[in-house]
């Protein structure tokens, strides 16, 4: 560390040219814009007016945010789509990528790309096809369970299971991206502690148990902060689908924000609730890190 | 050395390439500057033939101005609000923005829109009829020109009401009950699979448009002169009884049949085309959407005006208008080309047959004029069995009232209602918080 240090102040122009570009680079399209945001959280006046017509309100933007029931709601839907994506994709993830792990599959290789290519679909494209598939009175969703005998839902169109045509869409595009994670971490895993735990006498089960989890540690504790991060900022398939609707079933932190800045020109109520959304994203990512890393 | 020499160069040539970017966009600030040719750009949702017609009209308009270039910019429904917000603010925005006159005051408020200069304010005063003149206007100042205007009828397939053996659309609320009661039908575990009644849900104006409609059809109205919500009155209370009645007493819609999309597509539209709703309020601008999903079955769409309820005394539809208008912070020069441009756009000599360019564009879509003299123009178009009842129950017609957190009030009227729809609240529950909410928004504004 001492060398480095040395190196490094031995050379000060150059480190400061090649930290520059990206440095600048994240200051300006970051740390600007989240600075920003937080100074119009303070003010009042729409996305149309100049920073000069804004008026200063202080906190009472955030103050009016948590009295309305629309905000509560969104804040609460948001966090039921985050656990159900996590408590659904995580040990999905893990299983899937155990299952590509072994060496006895032959089309591994296919399989991953498969798993992988509704992820480099955009979500605009898959929010719509969505929506046909789950159509109640034609879409082939229904069709399917009639052949079954499972009666037909109703899907985005009840209050019930809105949400959860949410998640299952979500699963179905992102669960490849975290099995290629998960992956990656097993493979980094070294073959001999298995064959090691084998001589010892330990069962496949007990492997996994004592070798595999905690050594997939780290892998486990990226996808559950990126999943978090991403889950908590669904935005296109509400914005394509529902709307927020049923009632507000669907209605969720980044919709809110984003009707009550175009919408109803309400820059300062939306910028307080795009920082609460940074700091509830921010208290959980680290929460979860030192969870991680307590294991 | 050499490598610190090399840091100095890269940080040197860094520094002046950020320069260079600096100027660059302080230059590009300034369009058509110093020179007398105009570069206008002219925003709109439309799509398509529509756009192509107004493309054609731009064309013809150029090859007399030929110092003016106009420049059409596409966006859809749902991203023209967010794109005038957006972009509106800059000389190098779009200069002639097409606007649903419900945001009019808020973007007035923005300090977004142009007023209309003295001779354009005369001439559209002069040119069209005086409720749709004033929704073009804030605060009695004129801030574009009109367009199209639409509002809602009772749509219903004729097949479906043969097969039920109906010879008419219903004229009453206890008619259309009775009436969606025969045409609904039901498998063997009680699932409807063709709905009487559709109401839309998801999307705000699809909700409360009809819902309105219903409501002035019994003599009530959303606000009063000095902006109060009048939600809990009697009209409005038995409007929404109305829809209890439809969905869970009387089972005869299903309200996961009736869902909206961003694109206002979706079930609701897919339902009715497919023959599996027998009624719904739409507006007239659907047409086309019908006629496209539907083909030779289209002529089983029939409409008719709003089923009166049992204190109203007329059928009355809630209207909507559009309008186009200009960007303040356009250059003068814009602003002059875009003034001039629109005058001849809505002008009778622009078009067919004594029609404008404009009328002949929103006759294509199958929306109303709104242009006294493309009402004359277009006079056989809007006898065709579809429109024409819309066209007769204009003069009955109640425009949405035009207030700031005007699209805000929408949205949270439709939560209300569709509270109800899914059960969640009952009618009394849901009215006096959508009186509650809509009272709150508008106390922001109004005092």
């Amino acid at each position: 560390m001492q060398i480095q240090a040395r190196k490094t102040s031995a050379h000060p122009i150059a480190t400061a040219g090649f930290l520059t570009p990206g440095l600048g680079l994240l200051a300006l399209f970051v740390v600007v814009p989240i600075l920003l945001t937080a100074w119009i959280s303070l003010h009042s006046g729409s996305m149309a007016m100049s920073y000069s017509q804004l008026q200063w309100v202080g906190l009472h933007n955030y103050t009016i945010i948590f009295q309305q029931s629309t905000f509560r709601t969104a804040l609460i839907n948001v966090f039921l789509y985050s656990a159900a994506n996590i408590v659904i994709i995580l040990p999905l993830a893990v299983l899937l990528g155990m299952f590509l792990q072994q060496t006895s599959i032959r089309a591994k290789n296919v399989l991953r790309t498969v798993l992988f290519l509704p992820y480099m679909i955009p979500t605009v494209a898959v929010a719509i096809v969505w929506g046909y598939l789950y159509e109640p009175q034609y879409g082939p969703i229904n069709q399917i369970l009639g052949w079954v005998h499972i009666p037909a839902q109703d899907w985005l169109g009840s209050i019930n299971e809105a949400m959860i045509s949410l998640v299952i869409l979500n699963v179905w595009q992102t669960l490849g991206y975290y099995v290629v994670i998960v992956v990656a971490g097993l493979t980094e895993i070294p073959q001999e502690y298995y064959e090691a735990a084998s001589i010892d006498g330990a069962s496949w089960f007990q492997q996994q148990l004592y070798i595999t989890l905690p050594l997939l540690n780290r892998s486990l504790a990226f996808v559950f902060v990126i999943l978090t991060i991403n889950t908590l900022q669904i935005f296109d398939p509400v914005y394509v689908l529902t709307q927020g609707s049923p009632v507000n079933s669907t209605d969720v932190v980044a919709y809110q924000m984003y009707v009550t800045a175009f919408n109803y020109g309400q820059a300062g109520l939306a910028s307080a609730m795009a920082m609460v959304l940074l700091a509830v994203i921010l208290l959980l990512s680290l929460a979860q890190l030192r969870l991680f890393r307590s294991i | 050395m050499p490598s610190q020499s090399l840091a100095r160069r890269f940080l040197f040539a860094s520094i002046s390439l950020l320069f260079i970017l600096v100027l660059a966009s302080c230059g590009s600030s300034s369009p058509s500057s110093g020179s007398a040719n105009v570069s206008i750009t002219y925003l709109t949702h439309w799509s398509g033939p529509q756009v192509t017609q107004l493309n054609q009209a731009i064309a013809t308009y150029e090859k007399s101005h030929p110092n003016v270039t106009i420049n059409v910019h596409t966006v859809p429904f749902g991203n023209l609000l967010t794109t005038i917000t957006t972009q509106g603010n800059s000389a190098n925005g779009p200069t002639i923005m097409g606007i649903y006159n419900l945001w009019l005051p808020q973007l007035v408020q923005a300090g977004l829109l142009a007023q209309a200069p003295a001779t354009y304010t005369k001439d559209i005063q002069q040119a069209y009829p005086a409720s749709v003149n004033s929704a073009v206007q804030v605060s009695g100042k004129t801030y574009g020109y009109p367009n199209e205007v639409d509002l809602y009828a009772l749509n219903y397939n004729r097949a479906l009401f043969q097969a039920a053996g109906i010879a008419n659309p219903p004229t009453t609320w206890s008619e259309l009950v009775t009436d969606a009661e025969k045409l609904t039908k039901r498998d063997s575990s009680g699932h409807i699979t063709q709905q009487g009644f559709g109401i839309i849900n998801s999307w705000n104006s699809g909700v409360v448009h009809p819902w309105l409609s219903l409501e002035e059809s019994d003599g009530g109205q959303l606000l009063s002169s000095n902006h109060q919500p009048l939600l809990t009155s009697k009209a409005a209370m038995a409007t929404t009884n109305l829809y209890y009645q439809l969905i869970f007493q009387n089972k005869t819609t299903d309200p996961a049949m009736n869902q909206a999309n961003a694109s206002t597509t979706g079930p609701y539209l897919d339902n009715f085309a497919n023959g599996k709703t027998a009624m719904i309020i739409m507006a007239n601008w659907w047409e086309s959407d019908l006629q496209a999903a539907m083909g030779s079955k289209f002529a089983d769409v029939g409409t008719a005006p709003i089923p009166v309820g049992p204190d109203g005394t007329q059928s009355h539809s809630v209207s909507y208008s559009w309008s186009t208008v200009v960007n303040t912070h356009a250059t003068q020069a814009q602003q002059d080309a875009a003034w001039q441009f629109l005058q001849w756009l809505n002008g009778p000599q622009s078009g067919q047959n004594g029609s404008s360019a404009m009328g002949d564009i929103l006759m294509g879509m199958g929306i109303l004029p709104s242009r006294t003299t493309d009402l004359q123009a277009h006079k056989s178009q809007l006898n065709s069995p579809f429109i024409s009842t819309y066209v007769a129950e204009m003069p009955q017609s109640i425009p949405f009232p035009i207030v700031l957190g005007g699209d805000e009030l929408t949205t949270s009227l439709q939560k209300s209602i569709e509270s109800v729809m899914f059960g969640q609240n009952s009618p009394q529950q849901a009215m006096t918080q959508a009186q509650s909410n809509v009272g709150q928004i508008l106390s922001q504004y109004y005092s």
